[in-house]
């Protein structure tokens, strides 16, 4: 399943939550070195408009995290409770 | 009436430097300082794609030294970044990291003459001017560029002796005082006005920037424990007079400063004490940070720069800046 159907399934009051604590792997993982030169410059793209928090921001965030920290992804899927979404990030 | 400014090292990846300088902008920072040290990544490079996706901001080197980069170098790059981003870019140049500095070979001599001069030659050249002057230190025999500058580069020069605070006041823009006690800043602004004075200035013409070490939290623990690196670099690399005035032992210093060449970070980080966090960063919560910036207004300081570490959490030590330190302060509105 492709990250746009995971995110699909995201309700939006999660999307502030989930978005926060994306970020915040993303940046603080001893792993950050693993993210593709284009893809930092995309999620810097939606950081300068705004866009983290919403379902394009997160779709990159998400993509960002699952190679940068895939266990750590997991546990913020777990915490928001996004049984379907963990299904398919573990399944990869 | 004061500024905040935000300083970052690119020893972190480009992308995480350019999103805290998004952030930084997006809450309200007034100025990007970006460190410049050889063994990070370039200064340029970094602030060239912070340009990109910052719209006001102001940036600049944070300091340069014009032993590492030739004046006109550093002419040429601030003045290209002023194509990028008009009128937001500054240029702050010092003497440079002594430390850093040696690892190269580069001795820090004349630094006087030599800042003086590197001012001198920053400025004529990104006014757009043909430049030809014999120093004591540069030569320059007809240097112009082969493009048109746009507006006004500010210079700040970075001073924490008397004679380069006073040099500063007199040459530059704005002072980049190297400190964060109000006894230290209160001391660089009697050799501020001084320098002021020589070239007919008013203290109000200068801009005073407090370029402290700067760690907030929600806890003061966590705080104190993300700024203990860098206090323990700065007692390793304060000269005899500063330790002294602060009754730090000299023997002391020099202990943390083998440790830290020898890599060994504990016995580099366990001396570091209560009072040496209070004298060399401001850190704490952020009613205790207002508080330590209230008295560096007082004193005259117009700009504050949050300087490395900024906190435990660098994203949420800037948003914390933003909601609960700003709002007690006058900030300026843009010139």
């Amino acid at each position: 399943m492709k990250l746009e159907k995971i995110v699909e399934r995201i309700p939006s009051s999660s999307w502030e939550a989930i978005s926060e604590k994306l970020i915040d792997i993303v940046l603080n993982s001893s792993n950050s070195n693993k993210m593709p030169s284009g893809l930092a410059k995309t999620i810097l793209y939606y950081w300068q408009r705004d866009q983290l928090n919403t379902k394009i921001g997160i779709q990159r965030l998400l993509e960002a995290s699952t190679l940068i920290d895939p266990e750590e992804t997991v546990e913020v899927l777990k915490e928001l409770d996004l049984q379907e979404a963990i299904a398919v990030i573990e399944s990869h | 009436m004061i500024d905040f400014g935000i300083e970052f090292v690119p020893r972190d990846l480009y992308w995480k430097t350019t999103f805290y300088a998004i952030q930084a902008e997006k809450t309200g920072f007034h100025t990007l300082w970006i460190t410049d040290h050889f063994n990070n990544r370039n200064v340029y490079v970094s602030l060239a794609i912070v340009s990109a996706y910052t719209d006001k901001i102001k940036f600049g080197p944070g300091v340069t030294n014009p032993y590492m980069a030739h004046p006109i170098v550093t002419a040429q790059a601030v003045a290209t970044l002023n194509e990028i981003a008009p009128g937001r870019v500054v240029c702050g140049i010092g003497v440079g990291d002594r430390t850093t500095l040696e690892l190269v070979n580069m001795k820090l001599s004349k630094p006087l003459a030599t800042i003086r001069e590197s001012v001198g030659i920053i400025r004529e050249i990104t006014s757009g001017k043909n430049l030809e002057m014999q120093g004591e230190i540069f030569t320059v025999s007809g240097a112009k560029f082969n493009f048109q500058t746009t507006s006004r580069i500010p210079i700040f020069v970075g001073a924490q002796g008397p004679k380069m605070l006073a040099l500063a006041a007199e040459i530059g823009d704005g002072v980049l005082i190297n400190a964060s006690h109000p006894s230290d800043i209160d001391r660089a602004m009697g050799f501020i006005k001084e320098g002021a004075s020589r070239t007919g200035k008013r203290l109000d013409d200068v801009e005073i920037a407090a370029y402290t070490s700067f760690s907030v939290a929600e806890k003061p623990e966590n705080a104190e424990k993300a700024v203990i690196p860098v206090v323990a670099y700065i007692v390793a690399g304060s000269p005899k007079k500063v330790l002294q005035k602060h009754a730090i032992p000299v023997e002391t210093a020099d202990g943390i400063r083998k440790a830290i060449i020898q890599g060994k970070w504990k016995d580099a980080f366990a001396p570091i004490t209560r009072e040496m966090i209070e004298t060399f960063s401001i850190c704490g919560t952020p009613e205790i940070v207002v508080e330590k910036i209230d008295k560096l207004v007082k004193i005259g300081t117009t700009q504050l720069v949050a300087g490395s570490p900024i906190g435990p959490n660098v994203r949420r030590s800037i948003n914390l800046i933003a909601a609960k330190v700003f709002p007690h302060f006058n900030i300026k509105e843009d010139k």
